[in-house]
Protein backbone atom coordinates (compact mmCIF):
# COMPACT_ATOMS: atom_id res chain seq x y z
CA UNK A 1 0.00 0.00 0.00
CA UNK A 2 1.15 3.72 -1.25
CA UNK A 3 2.54 5.73 2.29
CA UNK A 4 1.34 8.78 0.49
CA UNK A 5 -2.12 10.05 -1.16
CA UNK A 6 -2.64 11.11 -3.87
CA UNK A 7 -3.47 15.20 -4.31
CA UNK A 8 -5.27 16.18 -7.20
CA UNK A 9 -4.13 19.44 -7.55
CA UNK A 10 -5.37 22.03 -10.65
CA UNK A 11 -2.68 21.96 -13.91
CA UNK A 12 -3.41 25.89 -13.76
CA UNK A 13 -3.73 26.40 -10.15
CA UNK A 14 -1.58 28.92 -9.26
CA UNK A 15 -1.10 30.66 -12.80
CA UNK A 16 -1.75 34.33 -12.95
CA UNK A 17 -2.46 35.93 -16.50
CA UNK A 18 -3.28 39.28 -18.26
CA UNK A 19 -6.60 40.81 -17.39
CA UNK A 20 -7.13 43.36 -19.33
CA UNK A 21 -9.48 44.84 -22.25
CA UNK A 22 -7.41 43.96 -24.68
CA UNK A 23 -6.57 40.18 -23.72
CA UNK A 24 -7.70 38.46 -20.50
CA UNK A 25 -6.68 34.67 -20.03
CA UNK A 26 -8.31 32.53 -17.75
CA UNK A 27 -8.21 28.73 -16.89
CA UNK A 28 -11.23 27.12 -17.51
CA UNK A 29 -13.02 24.88 -14.21
CA UNK A 30 -11.52 21.24 -15.05
CA UNK A 31 -14.99 19.91 -15.62
CA UNK A 32 -15.36 17.30 -18.07
CA UNK A 33 -13.55 16.56 -21.52
CA UNK A 34 -14.78 13.47 -23.78
CA UNK A 35 -13.53 12.60 -27.08
CA UNK A 36 -15.85 10.95 -29.46
CA UNK A 37 -14.20 8.75 -32.02
CA UNK A 38 -16.58 8.09 -34.75
CA UNK A 39 -17.05 4.77 -36.15
CA UNK A 40 -16.33 5.96 -39.79
CA UNK A 41 -14.12 8.92 -40.19
CA UNK A 42 -16.50 9.54 -43.74
CA UNK A 43 -19.64 8.14 -41.49
CA UNK A 44 -23.28 10.61 -42.48
CA UNK A 45 -23.31 13.05 -40.36
CA UNK A 46 -23.90 12.82 -36.65
CA UNK A 47 -24.45 16.45 -35.63
CA UNK A 48 -27.93 15.04 -34.20
CA UNK A 49 -26.52 12.08 -32.24
CA UNK A 50 -24.23 14.06 -30.43
CA UNK A 51 -26.64 16.83 -29.55
CA UNK A 52 -28.76 14.52 -27.99
CA UNK A 53 -25.90 12.66 -26.52
CA UNK A 54 -24.45 15.75 -24.90
CA UNK A 55 -28.10 16.89 -23.78
CA UNK A 56 -29.04 20.15 -22.47
CA UNK A 57 -26.48 19.79 -18.90
CA UNK A 58 -24.28 22.96 -20.35
CA UNK A 59 -21.95 21.26 -22.27
CA UNK A 60 -20.68 22.20 -26.12
CA UNK A 61 -19.47 19.84 -28.73
CA UNK A 62 -16.60 20.83 -30.47
CA UNK A 63 -15.46 19.41 -33.80
CA UNK A 64 -12.12 17.70 -33.72
CA UNK A 65 -11.36 16.79 -37.71
CA UNK A 66 -13.31 13.99 -39.28
CA UNK A 67 -14.94 11.66 -37.68
CA UNK A 68 -13.84 13.36 -34.15
CA UNK A 69 -15.45 15.61 -31.87
CA UNK A 70 -15.04 17.04 -27.76
CA UNK A 71 -17.75 17.29 -25.58
CA UNK A 72 -17.07 19.81 -23.15
CA UNK A 73 -18.60 21.20 -19.72
CA UNK A 74 -17.52 22.77 -16.77
CA UNK A 75 -18.87 20.64 -14.56
CA UNK A 76 -17.58 17.07 -13.50
CA UNK A 77 -18.80 13.95 -15.36
CA UNK A 78 -19.76 11.58 -12.61
CA UNK A 79 -19.32 7.62 -13.60
CA UNK A 80 -23.41 6.86 -14.44
CA UNK A 81 -23.29 10.35 -16.26
CA UNK A 82 -20.27 8.99 -18.47
CA UNK A 83 -22.06 5.75 -18.75
CA UNK A 84 -25.00 7.53 -20.26
CA UNK A 85 -23.35 9.60 -22.53
CA UNK A 86 -21.24 6.51 -23.95
CA UNK A 87 -24.73 4.63 -24.45
CA UNK A 88 -25.85 7.34 -26.16
CA UNK A 89 -23.51 7.71 -28.73
CA UNK A 90 -23.61 3.75 -29.56
CA UNK A 91 -23.96 2.62 -32.24
CA UNK A 92 -22.29 5.69 -33.81
CA UNK A 93 -19.66 6.67 -31.62
CA UNK A 94 -17.14 6.05 -29.07
CA UNK A 95 -16.50 7.84 -25.84
CA UNK A 96 -13.69 8.66 -24.23
CA UNK A 97 -12.99 10.13 -20.83
CA UNK A 98 -10.20 12.71 -21.29
CA UNK A 99 -11.44 14.72 -18.52
CA UNK A 100 -8.05 14.22 -16.54
CA UNK A 101 -5.77 14.67 -19.82
CA UNK A 102 -6.97 18.13 -20.85
CA UNK A 103 -6.94 21.86 -19.82
CA UNK A 104 -9.04 24.55 -20.64
CA UNK A 105 -8.02 28.12 -21.42
CA UNK A 106 -10.39 30.70 -22.04
CA UNK A 107 -8.69 33.81 -24.14
CA UNK A 108 -10.73 36.75 -24.94
CA UNK A 109 -10.51 40.27 -25.12
CA UNK A 110 -10.64 42.42 -28.26
CA UNK A 111 -6.67 41.84 -29.09
CA UNK A 112 -7.12 38.43 -28.90
CA UNK A 113 -6.84 37.73 -32.54
CA UNK A 114 -3.86 39.58 -32.99
CA UNK A 115 -2.52 37.50 -29.80
CA UNK A 116 -3.13 34.39 -31.14
CA UNK A 117 -2.10 34.99 -35.00
CA UNK A 118 1.62 34.95 -33.17
CA UNK A 119 1.59 31.04 -32.64
CA UNK A 120 -1.23 29.32 -35.19
CA UNK A 121 -1.31 30.19 -38.89
CA UNK A 122 -5.56 29.46 -38.55
CA UNK A 123 -7.09 32.39 -40.69
CA UNK A 124 -9.23 33.47 -37.15
CA UNK A 125 -11.18 36.80 -39.17
CA UNK A 126 -14.84 35.99 -37.98
CA UNK A 127 -15.96 35.82 -41.46
CA UNK A 128 -13.44 32.64 -41.63
CA UNK A 129 -13.83 31.21 -38.06
CA UNK A 130 -17.05 31.90 -37.26
CA UNK A 131 -18.12 31.56 -33.27
CA UNK A 132 -18.61 27.28 -32.55
CA UNK A 133 -15.91 26.86 -35.63
CA UNK A 134 -13.03 24.71 -34.10
CA UNK A 135 -9.76 23.98 -35.10
CA UNK A 136 -6.75 21.82 -34.20
CA UNK A 137 -3.72 23.44 -34.85
CA UNK A 138 -0.41 24.30 -33.58
CA UNK A 139 0.44 26.77 -31.33
CA UNK A 140 3.97 27.90 -31.23
CA UNK A 141 5.33 24.26 -30.77
CA UNK A 142 2.25 23.04 -28.99
CA UNK A 143 -0.56 20.83 -30.57
CA UNK A 144 -3.74 22.28 -29.28
CA UNK A 145 -7.85 22.69 -30.14
CA UNK A 146 -9.11 26.17 -30.68
CA UNK A 147 -11.87 27.17 -30.68
CA UNK A 148 -14.43 30.92 -30.70
CA UNK A 149 -17.15 30.41 -28.16
CA UNK A 150 -18.37 33.86 -28.52
CA UNK A 151 -16.96 36.47 -31.28
CA UNK A 152 -14.16 38.26 -29.26
CA UNK A 153 -13.77 35.00 -26.72
CA UNK A 154 -11.77 31.41 -27.81
CA UNK A 155 -11.29 27.82 -25.82
CA UNK A 156 -7.94 26.60 -26.11
CA UNK A 157 -7.69 23.02 -24.78
CA UNK A 158 -4.51 21.62 -24.73
CA UNK A 159 -2.85 18.60 -22.80
CA UNK A 160 -2.28 18.79 -19.66
CA UNK A 161 1.16 18.04 -19.22
CA UNK A 162 1.69 21.20 -21.83
CA UNK A 163 -0.60 23.53 -20.05
CA UNK A 164 1.70 25.50 -17.66
CA UNK A 165 4.60 25.91 -20.82
CA UNK A 166 1.57 26.94 -23.28
CA UNK A 167 0.18 29.34 -19.88
CA UNK A 168 3.51 30.96 -20.02
CA UNK A 169 3.42 31.18 -23.87
CA UNK A 170 0.51 33.03 -24.11
CA UNK A 171 1.22 35.33 -21.07
CA UNK A 172 4.26 36.50 -23.24
CA UNK A 173 2.42 36.78 -26.36
CA UNK A 174 -0.42 38.76 -24.29
CA UNK A 175 2.02 41.27 -22.67
CA UNK A 176 2.18 44.28 -25.40
CA UNK A 177 -1.50 43.97 -25.40
CA UNK A 178 -1.79 44.24 -21.48
CA UNK B 1 9.86 22.86 -50.18
CA UNK B 2 5.97 23.50 -50.15
CA UNK B 3 5.33 25.30 -47.20
CA UNK B 4 2.00 25.91 -47.13
CA UNK B 5 -0.53 22.65 -47.35
CA UNK B 6 -4.18 22.73 -48.20
CA UNK B 7 -5.41 20.20 -46.02
CA UNK B 8 -9.45 19.19 -47.55
CA UNK B 9 -10.45 18.75 -44.06
CA UNK B 10 -8.24 21.88 -42.10
CA UNK B 11 -7.90 24.23 -45.03
CA UNK B 12 -4.48 25.71 -45.91
CA UNK B 13 -1.99 25.26 -43.21
CA UNK B 14 1.31 25.43 -42.71
CA UNK B 15 3.95 22.67 -43.52
CA UNK B 16 5.25 22.67 -39.61
CA UNK B 17 1.79 20.90 -38.65
CA UNK B 18 2.50 17.79 -41.47
CA UNK B 19 4.71 14.93 -40.93
CA UNK B 20 5.96 13.18 -44.03
CA UNK B 21 6.30 9.84 -44.72
CA UNK B 22 7.51 9.65 -48.06
CA UNK B 23 6.91 8.53 -51.43
CA UNK B 24 3.29 6.94 -52.80
CA UNK B 25 4.55 3.32 -53.59
CA UNK B 26 3.08 0.35 -54.52
CA UNK B 27 3.61 -2.47 -52.15
CA UNK B 28 5.08 -5.73 -53.50
CA UNK B 29 3.12 -9.11 -53.22
CA UNK B 30 4.53 -11.00 -50.19
CA UNK B 31 6.46 -13.61 -52.45
CA UNK B 32 7.46 -10.73 -54.81
CA UNK B 33 11.49 -11.81 -54.29
CA UNK B 34 14.15 -9.96 -52.52
CA UNK B 35 14.70 -7.37 -55.84
CA UNK B 36 10.95 -5.97 -55.62
CA UNK B 37 11.13 -5.91 -51.32
CA UNK B 38 14.77 -4.10 -51.24
CA UNK B 39 13.16 -1.69 -54.14
CA UNK B 40 10.22 -0.92 -52.29
CA UNK B 41 11.95 -0.38 -48.17
CA UNK B 42 15.34 1.07 -49.59
CA UNK B 43 15.56 2.48 -52.83
CA UNK B 44 14.05 6.22 -53.95
CA UNK B 45 13.98 8.43 -56.79
CA UNK B 46 14.94 12.47 -56.41
CA UNK B 47 12.42 13.73 -58.85
CA UNK B 48 12.86 17.25 -60.28
CA UNK B 49 8.73 18.03 -60.77
CA UNK B 50 5.77 16.08 -60.13
CA UNK B 51 6.23 14.13 -56.90
CA UNK B 52 3.27 12.29 -55.17
CA UNK B 53 3.80 11.60 -51.10
CA UNK B 54 2.42 10.41 -47.97
CA UNK B 55 1.51 13.66 -45.67
CA UNK B 56 0.56 12.73 -42.19
CA UNK B 57 -1.67 16.25 -40.45
CA UNK B 58 -0.16 15.50 -36.93
CA UNK B 59 -1.09 18.64 -35.45
CA UNK B 60 -4.29 18.95 -37.41
CA UNK B 61 -6.99 16.49 -38.63
CA UNK B 62 -4.30 13.25 -37.42
CA UNK B 63 -5.77 12.40 -40.88
CA UNK B 64 -3.17 10.57 -43.81
CA UNK B 65 -3.37 12.48 -47.18
CA UNK B 66 -1.82 12.13 -50.51
CA UNK B 67 -0.34 15.47 -51.48
CA UNK B 68 0.76 15.81 -55.01
CA UNK B 69 3.44 18.56 -55.42
CA UNK B 70 6.49 20.00 -57.09
CA UNK B 71 10.17 19.72 -55.92
CA UNK B 72 11.17 22.68 -58.30
CA UNK B 73 8.48 24.61 -58.17
CA UNK B 74 7.09 23.96 -54.65
CA UNK B 75 3.42 24.63 -55.99
CA UNK B 76 0.81 22.06 -54.58
CA UNK B 77 -1.51 20.45 -57.28
CA UNK B 78 -3.47 18.62 -55.55
CA UNK B 79 -3.94 17.48 -51.95
CA UNK B 80 -6.55 14.67 -50.72
CA UNK B 81 -7.69 12.18 -47.97
CA UNK B 82 -5.91 8.98 -48.57
CA UNK B 83 -8.49 6.65 -47.14
CA UNK B 84 -11.60 8.90 -49.02
CA UNK B 85 -9.57 8.50 -51.99
CA UNK B 86 -9.36 4.90 -52.05
CA UNK B 87 -12.46 5.19 -51.22
CA UNK B 88 -13.74 6.78 -54.22
CA UNK B 89 -11.37 4.80 -56.39
CA UNK B 90 -9.25 7.28 -57.13
CA UNK B 91 -5.86 5.85 -57.67
CA UNK B 92 -3.82 9.18 -55.52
Amino acid sequence: MSDFRIALRPALGSATGPASRGVSLTAMPEGHVVQVLGRRPHAPDLSGVLEKAAGPAHRAVHAAGPGQWFIVGDAPLSRDEFAALSAALQPHATAVDQSHGRIRIRVEGTMVERMLAKGTAVDLDPGAFPVGTSAMTLLGHVSVHLTRIEIAVFEIMVLRGFAESLWEDLVRMSAEFA
Amino acid sequence: MASLISCPHCGVRPKEEFAIKGAVLSRPAPDAGHQAWTEYVYLRDNPRGIHREYWHHTSGCRRWLVVTRDTASHEVELCLDAAAAKLAGVRP
